[in-house]
């Protein structure tokens, strides 16, 4: 445990640009949490005269259409964002993972079994599955979890099945087996913890593309519901005022959604070095 | 020595930039056909070249009007500097006179001697006979279109002659004649059609679709649905006010989805013409002042927020009257349309004061009334609702929406925002499965009754609001035929009173037609269909 | 020779296999399409005074009439006789649409790929050789900024500085300036085509229209395939035969270029496979954004319209396309590294 924290703070320091990879994810989810006392403005009170103000010392990042203040509403949107990100990619890791585990430990009929689906699953056009899914749920934050949970799945099933087929053989799985524990406990109680790590990097690098996810589906008029703040409709909406000159609708939301999937990407990079057993020699 | 050097070295740039001179050849050759080209950009797709197919784009509308003849034709007249049609003064298209006779229940149309379809062959009067047929008989948009002026089955139409055809009707309809202008009674050349007609499709709809069989000013070259339509200039066409073709020799039309794209391309130069522009980028490019906008509110059309009168709590007259005098009219119209359009709130009467439809209506914001109003109903204390938009609308429909979940939560309503993708949004529309929502429309023929019969009464899909009024229905059925100008003009003024008291749906304002051109276009008129008549427009 | 016949039998076998997924691809779509809560028959009749008959005739006319199992028995039978069924957004056979916009989408997938394995490639390589350096850290912060960036606003914004401000790029709308001639129709791959009747400004203007598409498209995948690049040539320089090369005192360029590279491009051809086929699938918004006629922004708009014919052959289509480009890094994979036929 301790080499492992001393490996983390060696990689940490010797790798800069991990360490502010974390602690901007760090940053991001303080803020997410602390939005309702942090934002100046109310981020869904209008304020039609006010309208379209460039950035100022009162709002910082201006306001949009409705004269919203947008540094506001980028502060809640962090939540709702890192919310949307996290619960569909625990959603298909929690259940990925135990598919997966147990395919690879048992392999067989069932094993055979979920790998067709998995390939079904990873023949298809996947946002174009993702968009179908919330048209067929409807757009609601509930269901955009969903549809990227579904997309992600096959790929957490992969992974953790061939993670998993790897280690079933091996001695300390062995003993579990000759100690008398059942193969549902042997996978939940030794297998699955054993993959976590190398898991991380996988859900963190997703973490962003989960994000991103969300605002190509609100971009095509298929995410959160207006007027939730979400960075994806907010850049999206502002997308629309970029030939008009009304440039702060779309670079600090965009700024906003640069720097979380920026981070995530670069965090599941520098993971993956922690975790990387010819870095630790 | 050292001038042959340079020679040679001239002669190398010449080489070298030699592909840019040669393709700037043609370029010059072309500038002459380029300004004899129109190019227009849209959203939107001409997804079939035959406007009567079921599920015809209203962009297909637009190419059809181009593309076929009618019989007549609606004029166009100029007030506040822009052209509009002119719905109350028909011409002949196809026919150079029409006679009306005096019961009003018969008009004989006699075709234009020397009229041509595009192959070059004469005009018939069995063409015309063969185009009214299909129109009512076959299973397409017209007949529907068409029975709302009485035109419902082939023997009503006669050949009177080899340039003669006689329409009959049973009762004197004040919409018949109209019916015959608009984009669902093209003229079809029967000759080349009935070679492509099937037992099965008597019509010809499948050949049509992707092939045409017209005689108006402009014929297809190419057609690839969802990218461009190529149209080329029928010289010997003569259907027009002036009887000379067309200005533009070639018309572009071009698929460009991206709203903002349309914008960037005219402001650089490189289009000439689009009417499907946001609002927001309209006010940057007026700003610039790179592009000419000429901008018509949509006088037959409207955007209103429609309640559905079918189910709770919206039956209710007094919710709908409290919701009305509690929705913020100026900051949506700002916010969502930039002000865009023209106005239909903010009027004071309680009788209407004109027989025009639609006309503003006495549409305030009364917070203390609303609340008064929601007590009446026994809904003091609220209650929950989902107002609906589709995606496709949502450039004015999101900001609308969000001001009216913010106003509605001060009388105690909670309204949760709905966007739905726009066939789902037409499809529970149709169903009648929506409670509370944003929609516009449009009536082809701006007769106030006909617009109230369409919007306000029937069981057919645009009466949005499924409402239902005993003394409106009577009344709309009985002002299609009223021949007597002062009644008509009474029955018109009391159905728009009661939509004004009751409120079924509360129509916000008319949004503009911008029509952003290069600037040296001139003639853009707006049309009953919300497309470009490409036979108005030319270069300067 | 023997080669040659085992790869030949792993694919057959492979594509054998795969028949099953692409059934249960096309199945799968084809319910969750009727799922969809929009009727393409209210949806499209939308005539002015277009009723519950219009409708209904509508439903006739698109066989949404019949009981879903018989539809999609009937849809499977089209199938297998090579019918995808009519759009009714362009009122086209699906067949003929695809057939007419894929090359677009593929030119652009390709062209893009290649751009990003131009970037890709050098960059992995110079991370790899300096781990820990800050270029190495440089690159990788680099290419992740590319995948941070949502492929429709670099899009948009790509746009709006060399078409707008600069004024430098033609004008963003399709796959040939519109006064332009097309060239015949021979492969539908524009580029090539002009290649193939000698007109080299017509392949100069379809290049200048690829550009800023692909371009937006590269900047979104450089980051996995220098990411690949990077670990597999760590991986092959730290192995035994790197270091016998180095020994016997081989030049360091002739090592790495010579032995090492070759070697470290087998996982990464894996992963253009991979990245390849996300591409296509994922090109939708850079399509739309571009007014690109791919197959991509064809299936939105449809997909939009609840318009089910042109939704289910893309994904189809895409299935298919996926099978093939992994049978390909099959082959290849097989031609490059014999030992993978033993297995």
């Amino acid at each position: 445990m301790n080499a492992t924290l001393r490996h983390t703070g060696w990689v940490l320091r010797s790798n800069p640009v991990t360490t502010f990879a974390a602690g901007g994810a760090l940053a991001m989810v303080i803020v997410a949490i602390l939005s309702p006392w942090i934002a100046p403005f109310d981020p869904v009170a209008s304020n039609v005269p006010n309208a379209l103000q460039p950035p100022s010392l009162t709002h910082w990042a201006g306001t949009d259409q409705l004269g919203r203040d947008i540094f506001s509403r980028l502060i809640a949107a962090a939540k709702l964002d890192l919310a949307i990100a996290a619960s569909a990619v625990g959603l298909s890791f929690a259940v990925g993972a135990v598919i997966g585990s147990f395919c690879g430990y048992r392999g067989g009929r069932l094993d055979r079994a979920v790998g067709r689906i998995v390939d079904v699953l990873m023949a298809f056009p996947l946002f174009v599955l993702a968009m179908a899914l919330v048209a067929a749920l409807g757009n609601r934050v509930e269901n955009i979890i969903i549809a990227t949970a579904i997309i992600n799945l096959p790929f957490y099933i992969r992974f953790a099945r061939a993670e998993v087929n790897v280690r079933r053989n091996a001695g300390w799985v062995e003993a579990a087996r000759a100690g008398g524990d059942s193969h549902m406990s042997i996978v939940l109680h030794f297998l699955l913890p054993n993959i976590l790590p190398t898991m991380a990097v996988q859900i963190s690098l997703n973490l962003g593309w989960a994000i991103l996810n969300a605002a190509g589906l609100s971009f095509l008029g298929l995410g959160v519901q207006a007027p939730t703040p979400e960075w994806g409709i907010m850049v999206a909406e502002g997308a629309r005022f970029i030939s008009t000159g009304q440039w702060w609708l779309v670079t600090f939301p965009g700024l906003a959604l640069m720097l979380a999937v920026l981070c995530f990407n670069l965090l599941g990079d520098g993971l993956r070095d922690i975790l990387d057993p010819r870095m630790r020699t | 020595m050292g001038l042959t050097r340079r020679g040679g070295l001239k002669a190398a740039l010449g080489t070298a930039f030699g592909g840019v001179i040669n393709t700037a050849l043609p370029g010059t050759a072309g500038a002459q056909s380029r300004a004899e080209t129109l190019r227009q950009v849209m959203g939107g797709t001409i997804n079939t070249l035959d406007a009567t197919t079921p599920g015809a784009t209203r962009e297909a509308f637009g190419a059809g009007m181009a593309i076929y003849d009618r019989l007549a034709s609606f004029g166009r007249k100029q007030a506040d500097g822009v052209w509009t049609f002119d719905f109350d003064n028909i011409r002949g298209e196809l026919a150079d006179k029409i006679d009306r006779s005096a019961d009003g229940r018969a008009f004989t149309f006699h075709l234009r001697q020397g009229a041509t379809w595009h192959d070059g062959t004469p005009v018939t009067a069995a063409d015309v006979k063969w185009s009214l047929d299909r129109a009512v008989s076959a299973k397409s948009l017209s007949a529907a279109q068409v029975a709302t002026g009485s035109l419902t089955k082939p023997d009503q139409f006669r050949i009177a002659g080899d340039h003669a055809v006689e329409v009959m009707l049973d009762k004197p309809d004040r919409l018949a004649l109209a019916n015959l202008c608009t984009a669902l009674s093209p003229m079809i050349n029967s000759t080349l059609a009935k070679k492509h007609a099937t037992a099965d499709d008597p019509w010809a709809q499948a050949w049509l679709k992707e092939n045409t069989a017209a005689g108006g000013a402009y014929m297809v070259e190419s057609h690839r649905p969802g990218q461009q339509t190529i149209l080329r200039r029928h010289d010997a066409w003569k259907g027009g006010a002036d009887g000379k073709p067309s200005f533009f020799r070639r018309i572009i039309v071009q698929t460009v989805p991206e709203a903002a794209t349309r914008a960037n391309l005219l402001e650089r130069g490189d289009a000439d013409l689009s009417i499907d522009l946001q609002a927001s980028d309209i006010s940057a490019l007026q700003a610039r002042g790179k592009v000419k906008l000429v901008a018509i509110p949509q006088t037959n059309g409207f955007t209103g927020i429609v309640f559905n009168t079918r189910v709770a709590p919206f039956d209710n007259v007094k919710v709908r009257q409290a919701i009305a005098a509690a929705l913020p009219y100026d900051d949506m119209y700002k916010a969502a349309l930039f002000g865009r359009g023209r106005t239909l709130f903010g009027a004071d009467w309680s009788e209407a004061p004109s027989s025009a439809f639609p006309q503003k209506l006495p549409l305030r914001t009364d917070l203390a009334q609303a609340k008064a109003l929601l007590a009446e109903a026994d809904m003091a204390s609220g209650f929950s609702t989902t107002f609906a938009f589709a995606a496709g609308a949502a450039a004015t429909a999101e900001p609308a929406a969000a001001l009216i979940k913010e106003a509605l939560a001060k009388i105690g309503i909670d309204v949760s925002i709905q966007k739905m993708p726009d066939a789902q949004m037409t499809t529970m529309a149709v169903e009648r499965r929506l409670a509370f929502f944003i929609e516009s429309g449009t009536a082809w023929l701006p007769a106030p009754d006909y617009f109230i019969r369409t919007y306000f009464s029937g069981d057919q899909r645009w009466n949005f609001s499924g409402y239902k009024n005993a003394e409106l229905d009577s009344l709309v059925q009985a002002a299609r035929f009223e021949t007597d100008a002062a009644k008509y003009d009474a029955a018109c003024r009391r159905m728009i009173t009661i939509v004004a008291q009751e409120k079924p749906t509360l129509m916000l304002w008319q949004p503009n037609q911008d029509a952003v051109m290069a600037p040296n276009m001139e003639g853009f008129t707006y049309w009953f269909h919300r497309q470009v008549d490409y036979r108005d427009l030319r270069r300067a | 020779m023997a080669v040659f016949r085992s790869i030949g039998r792993r694919v057959g076998r492979r594509f054998v296999a795969s028949l099953p997924a692409l059934l249960g691809v096309v199945v799968f779509t084809f319910l969750l399409m009727r799922v969809l809560p929009g009727d393409p028959a209210a949806f499209f009749a939308s005539g002015p005074n277009a009723g519950q008959e219009e409708i209904d005739e509508l439903r006739r006319q698109l066989g949404l009439d019949r009981p879903i199992p018989e539809q999609l028995v009937r849809y499977l039978y089209d199938i297998a006789t090579g019918h995808l069924g009519r759009s009714i957004t362009t009122g086209q056979p699906v067949v003929r649409d695809l057939a007419e916009r894929l090359p677009a989408s593929l030119e652009l997938s390709l062209c893009g790929l290649v751009l990003a394995l131009a970037l890709a490639l050098p960059l992995g390589i110079i991370a790899a050789l300096r781990p820990g350096s800050p270029i190495d850290h440089g690159v990788r912060f680099l290419c992740t900024l590319g995948v941070c960036v949502p492929t429709f606003v670099s899009g948009l914004l790509l746009i709006y500085a060399f078409y707008v401000l600069l004024g430098i790029a033609p004008d963003p709308t399709g796959r040939l300036d519109i006064f332009a001639a097309a060239p015949p129709d021979i492969t539908g791959f524009l580029m090539i085509d002009f290649v193939l009747v000698g007109d080299l400004a017509g392949l100069r203007a379809a290049a200048a229209q690829l550009l800023l598409p692909a371009i937006t498209m590269a900047l979104f995948v450089l980051a996995p395939l220098a990411r690949m690049t990077r670990a597999s040539l760590m991986t092959v320089l730290g192995s035994d035969f790197i270091r016998t090369a180095r020994s016997i005192g081989m030049t360091p360029w002739r090592v790495i270029m010579v032995y090492a590279l070759r070697n470290a491009l087998l996982p990464v051809l894996t992963i253009v496979g991979i990245v390849f086929s996300t591409m296509l699938g994922a090109n939708v918004l850079v399509e739309k954004v571009f007014s690109w006629p791919g197959i991509g922004s064809y299936a939105l708009d449809a997909l939009v319209a609840s318009d089910y014919a042109p939704v289910q052959g893309f994904v189809l289509l895409i299935a298919v396309l996926f099978v093939i480009v992994n049978l390909t890094i099959d082959i290849l994979y097989g031609i490059a590294d014999p030992r993978v036929s033993i297995e």
